[in-house]
């Protein structure tokens, strides 16, 4: 397969040339043939093989190799002091399992038959070894058949501990000649209290000893307790058939309450056991007596007859029966953790290519409602700008007149205008720089209110250089000439003079008269001189005031021309800064807008390509699970498949 | 020497000075008022294990009255407790409530305590209790506690620590010492401090009738046992004794009626050769048409009360010469290994009150001071452990404990001796030396020099092993305190 269609679309999953329905059993059978059970084993070896879970593939091949085999291996398992050992011994009719009084059984037992008496002590390499296969010399201990339980606790006594052991003991026995191997084991720990240990003990024994069958004991006088009922759920999920026996039903007048209740819960729970009362020491002594009625009363007859049908149907139902419960729970192991990630994809829905796209869009929208935030603050600020900086030019003039008016309240232009005309000029100059700096430092602190509408991860969009008080002043407001009053002259006093003194010489002289003396004497002289000085005074008070007037007048007419000025001066400025200030923003924001758009370009792309991926993985779970399911599938058709008949149920023993 | 009197005094002003240390802790003030009420009261003695274990049943048996279980109509309680009175009465609450007075009628099994309406459905971490006034002569030196089963099951360590809380003292029934056994065993020991001496327990092996499929000699196989058992170093380091009994037929047997023993006279009249057959089982003992000399609803009556085991006993006694029902009574309860269980009950626990009433209080001072130590109080504490470190009476009761098991081997006069200076037939000094009443101070001077002497050297005797040595230690500091007794009493 060339990788043409490589790519986000591409089937990315394995390019292996097996069909996919690989699982299929061989296609040269007839298409109405019943599944064996063997195919559906191989291809549930196969399944955990592909999932590349070897040691479920291993464990399961070691299960299919045991079942092709004739034996009938089983494992009596239960709690402490249950009359396991007991019940084997009544089972076989011979005392090689523990006698319970003494501690319980330590080391587990293989029965099985043997045509003389034989026992050995088998040392295995690890404790996970098969029991099963061939033992080298030096790992077999022979056993003195005399007292058979002290030789195998001497025996393992002298053994470093914690090697792993197990006795194998060969009787002669007709129940046994058929195949059957029973397996005496050791209490699993917690039980009937705490569970935790038992469950991965019940498991490790079962595949340790190679188990076809689990033959759970349970005393008769007492309920299957919860830890109990874990272990032999766990254990219906390795065997498709279990058997709880309750034992010393001879010593419980209740059992038959017991049994009714514990077949209950079983059923309750799902456990495909079936369950019997025996009593071992009831048989041991109609074996004693070679009384048969006794022996039927103590249940093991049914339990024989149990045993033997299970051996029967070893080769065909049971083996049919296990390969599909085993196949079954193996399966649904497979199936769990890919389910499991699935779900995860599934609800990852917010992924991280996702997350960022939607980050990015969220800055677009930002930056684009910040641009028309603004472009009004801008406005606002501008006009907020003007009404303040022409009402504060014109505070500041109407300042500098008054002081003007007042000085020319005293103050004669024509004799201090010079230094007058240095202070106003100095005043402006103080008053258009002053304006100026605030102006600019106004639009500076407006330059940064807008830039505070920019979000924050805009970074620093204020102008690069900021507008500075200009170091000459637009237009000096120049110098401002002396009003042309006219001054008052010598010639201009003396016929004021000579006008004033005039009416004082007649108005004297004529009063003088009338005591003789001429118009003209002293007295009216001296009058008339009188009256010319003070038409003199006079005069020259009303010319300076004239004077001041006009001079206050230049004055105001100059610095409204220099307000005009300024004002319009100022207004250009703000025009111009917004201008600048405008350009710079839009620039910015266009740059910003520029690069948001770019990384969003880049988060679909990512998105999209993670989706893309994230539907091919599920796609290829999919299949996954399909062929498991279709593996489960044949599986249950195994289960309920037309050749297998129920395993024969049977009553229990009255 | 420190008398039991001067012992419980000693405690009492170590309470009453922790008292003072914590006035304004609330919490811990309840609590030192706690231990101090319950240094005041007679002995606990909690009966605890597994559920089905025979709880119930030991109690009626030590009380010698059916009345264990008393529970509430709506569920079991966590703790009932049995103590005298004049006349029954019981009182129930749960938790931190006030306990409020309940009638009470007879169920089949116990008593049956009606609530009331009021009450709500238990919870799992709710403690509920029932206080049963009862007037019995077993009940006038100990309050007996029955335990709720679920206590000894689990993970955690709470259960146990919450029965070992409650009792002075606790007989620990189980069928076979195992391992969740000893672990809840462990629970009720400290690692450290008063509660490091496991003198409070005893494990009772309780279904000793049932051993080896409950034949005839079952109980001697149990005894068997349980001697073996309580000679494990492992065991022997958790309790005092492991005893086999069987609480079913103990009880049974106390309370025997007339015509339960005329039922088993006169299944002991057919020939045994006849009777065999039908005690094989339960079934076949209870067959309608089994036996005709005993009507079927006896011999029912008599599987539940003296299970198969039982039964088979009580005939081979009554075959063997037990002519009348006092007679059969007392033999059972012998046999049952009742008897042996109220021995040492009397003997390890009745007798010993003062110690373990000590060591109770001193076990939840001795925890107080650690978790929340008052400020400046580091003296305090060292004079409990002084204290401790003069609690003598724990090894003594430790060294008692292991001669009467055979974890420690003494040549038998020397054993007898030890025990007896240990305390083991009385606590008196009179009674440690052997002392007639009638004995003058230079006899008793001169026994305690010559017992100390003694023991000064029987370590030094050939072949001593290091228990033994120990051992020599240990009564040596008996003999030392009874001198001393004797020097600070001026006899």
């Amino acid at each position: 397969m060339g990788n043409w269609e490589a790519g986000p679309t591409a089937y990315a999953g394995p390019t292996s040339l097996i069909p996919l329905n690989r699982a299929m059993p061989d296609p040269l059978r007839a298409a109405d043939a019943p599944l064996s059970w063997l195919d559906v084993m191989d291809a549930t070896i196969r399944a955990c093989s592909a999932h590349g879970r070897a040691e479920i593939a291993n464990w399961l091949a070691r299960r299919r190799t045991r079942m092709l085999e004739p034996q009938l291996r089983v494992l009596v398992a239960g709690a402490a002091k249950q009359g396991k050992s007991q019940l084997i011994n009544a089972l076989i009719n011979a005392t090689v399992c523990g006698v319970p009084d003494h501690g319980g059984t330590t080391v587990p037992a293989v029965i099985r038959h043997a045509d003389s008496p034989v026992a050995d002590l088998v040392r295995r390499d690890s404790p996970s070894a098969e029991w099963i296969g061939d033992v080298a010399l030096r790992d077999r201990i022979p056993l003195a058949l005399e007292q058979l339980d002290t030789a195998i606790l001497q025996t393992a006594a002298r053994l470093p501990a914690a090697t792993p052991l197990h006795a194998d003991i060969g009787v002669p026995r007709a129940l046994l000649a058929g195949g059957l191997v029973l397996i005496d084991t050791p209490p699993l720990t917690g039980l009937p209290g705490r569970g935790a240990d038992a469950v991965a003990q019940a498991r490790d024994l079962t595949t340790g000893a190679g188990a076809d069958l689990v033959l759970f004991t349970c005393e008769a006088n007492r309920d299957l307790s919860d830890a109990e009922m874990v272990v032999l759920t766990d254990l219906a999920r390795l065997f498709p058939t279990l058997m709880v026996v309750l034992t010393k039903a001879d010593y419980a007048p209740d059992w038959r309450h017991h049994l009714t209740r514990n077949r209950e819960r079983l059923s309750r729970a799902g456990v495909p056991a079936s369950i019997a009362a025996v009593s071992a020491s009831l048989r041991l002594h109609a074996v004693k007596a070679g009384d048969a009625g006794l022996n039927t009363e103590s249940g093991f007859p049914d339990l024989i007859v149990r045993l033997q049908q299970l051996l029967a149907a070893k080769p065909d139902q049971l083996a049919t029966a296990t390969a599909a419960v085993l196949s079954r729970t193996v399966l649904e192991r497979l199936a769990k953790p890919l389910r499991a990630q699935l779900t995860a994809d599934q609800a990852s829905e917010a992924s991280e290519a996702v997350a960022r796209l939607h980050a990015t869009q969220r800055r677009l929208d930002d930056l684009r409602r910040c641009t028309g935030r603004w472009q009004n603050k801008l406005a606002d600020e501008v006009g907020d700008l003007m009404s303040d900086i022409e009402h504060d030019l014109r505070e500041r003039t109407r300042a500098v007149l008054s002081e003007v008016d007042e000085f020319f309240t005293t103050a004669d232009p024509a004799k201090n205008w010079d230094e007058f005309e240095p202070w106003l000029r100095e005043s402006i100059e103080d008053l258009t720089r002053t304006s100026l700096t605030w102006l600019v430092e106004r639009a500076q602190w407006m330059a940064r209110k807008v830039a505070d509408e920019f979000p924050p991860d805009a970074g620093d969009v204020l102008p690069a250089e900021m507008f500075a008080v200009p170091d000459e002043l637009v237009d000096g407001p120049g110098g401002l000439d002396a009003p042309a009053v006219a001054t008052f002259s010598a010639s201009q006093k003396l016929f004021i003079g000579l006008r004033g003194s005039y009416g004082g010489v007649i108005m004297f002289g004529l009063v003088t008269s009338l005591t003789g003396m001429s118009l003209i004497n002293p007295i009216s002289i001296g009058g008339g001189a009188l009256f010319g000085g003070k038409s003199i005074r006079d005069e020259s008070k009303a010319l300076l005031k004239r004077r001041q007037v006009e001079a206050r007048t230049a004055v105001q007419r100059h610095v409204d021309d220099i307000f005009v000025r300024l004002t319009k001066d100022a207004r250009d400025t703000v025009r111009r800064i917004q201008r600048t200030l405008r350009d710079h923003f839009t620039a910015v924001t266009e740059d910003l807008q520029e690069a948001v758009m770019e990384s969003l370009r880049s988060a679909k792309a990512d998105a999209d390509r993670e989706v893309a991926a994230r539907d091919q993985r599920a796609r290829t779970v999919q299949h996954e699970l399909a062929q498991l399911s279709a593996l489960s599938q044949q599986s249950r058709a195994l289960a309920a498949g037309p050749k297998r008949q129920a395993i024969p149920a049977q009553r229990s023993a009255s | 020497m420190i008398e039991d009197e001067e012992l419980e005094q000693r405690v009492h002003r170590q309470l009453d000075q922790a008292k003072h240390a914590y006035r304004g802790n609330l919490a811990a003030s309840a609590r030192l008022e706690e231990a101090a009420v319950r240094l005041a009261e007679p002995l606990r003695l909690a009966v605890a294990g597994p559920p089905r274990s025979g709880k119930s049943t030991l109690v009626n048996a030590l009380i010698g009255d059916d009345v264990a279980p008393a529970a509430p109509t709506d569920g079991p309680v966590t703790f009932a407790s049995y103590q005298d009175g004049p006349e029954p009465r019981a009182w129930w609450f749960a938790d931190d409530q006030r306990p409020h007075q309940v009638s009470m009628v007879r169920t089949t099994p116990g008593l049956s305590l009606s609530t009331g309406a009021a009450s709500s459905p238990p919870g799992p971490d709710q403690t509920r209790r029932a206080i049963v006034e009862w007037p019995s002569r077993a009940l006038r030196r100990t309050r007996i506690v029955d335990t709720l089963g679920g206590l000894a099951e689990g993970d955690d360590q709470t259960g146990a620590q919450r029965v070992f809380h409650e009792a002075d003292a606790v007989l620990y029934l189980t069928g076979h010492l195992d391992e969740s056994d000893l672990n809840f065993l462990w629970a009720g020991r400290g690692l450290r401090g008063p509660s490091v001496f496991p003198v409070h327990v005893i494990v009772v092996l309780s279904r000793a009738d049932a051993t080896s499929g409950g034949r005839p000699d079952a109980m001697i196989t149990a005894r068997q046992v349980a001697r073996r058992r309580r000679r494990e170093p492992r065991v022997g380091a958790l309790c005092q004794d492991v005893i086999a009994a069987s609480p079913l037929i103990g009880h049974a047997a106390r309370m025997l009626h007339e015509d339960e023993f005329r039922a088993l006279a006169e299944l002991a009249r057919y020939q045994r050769t006849d009777l065999e057959p039908y005690l094989l089982s339960a079934d076949r003992f209870t067959a309608t048409d089994a036996i005709p000399g005993v009507p079927v609803e006896n011999r029912d009556r008599l599987l539940r009360r003296l299970g198969l085991g039982g039964v088979r006993l009580a005939i081979t006694l009554v075959r063997t010469g037990c002519t009348t029902r006092a007679d059969l009574s007392e033999r059972l309860q012998e046999y049952s290994g009742l008897k042996e269980l109220q021995s040492a009950v009397a003997e390890l626990f009745t007798a010993r009150r003062a110690t373990l009433k000590a060591r109770s209080t001193l076990t939840v001072l001795d925890h107080l001071l650690r978790t929340e130590p008052p400020p400046g109080q580091g003296d305090h504490l060292a004079e409990i452990e002084l204290l401790m470190a003069e609690v003598h009476p724990f090894r003594e009761l430790r060294l008692l404990s292991a001669l009467r098991s055979g974890r420690v081997d003494l040549p038998a006069e020397s054993a007898a001796e030890a025990r007896r200076l240990l305390g083991g037939a009385g606590t008196s000094v009179g009674e440690r030396l052997n002392m007639p009443a009638e004995a003058t101070a230079d006899d008793i001077w001169s026994e305690a020099y010559a017992a100390a002497d003694r023991w000064r050297h029987e370590p030094n005797r050939p072949g001593t092993t290091p228990a033994q040595r120990r051992a020599a230690e240990i009564v040596l500091r008996s003999c030392d305190m009874i001198l001393t007794w004797l020097d600070e009493t001026n006899l």
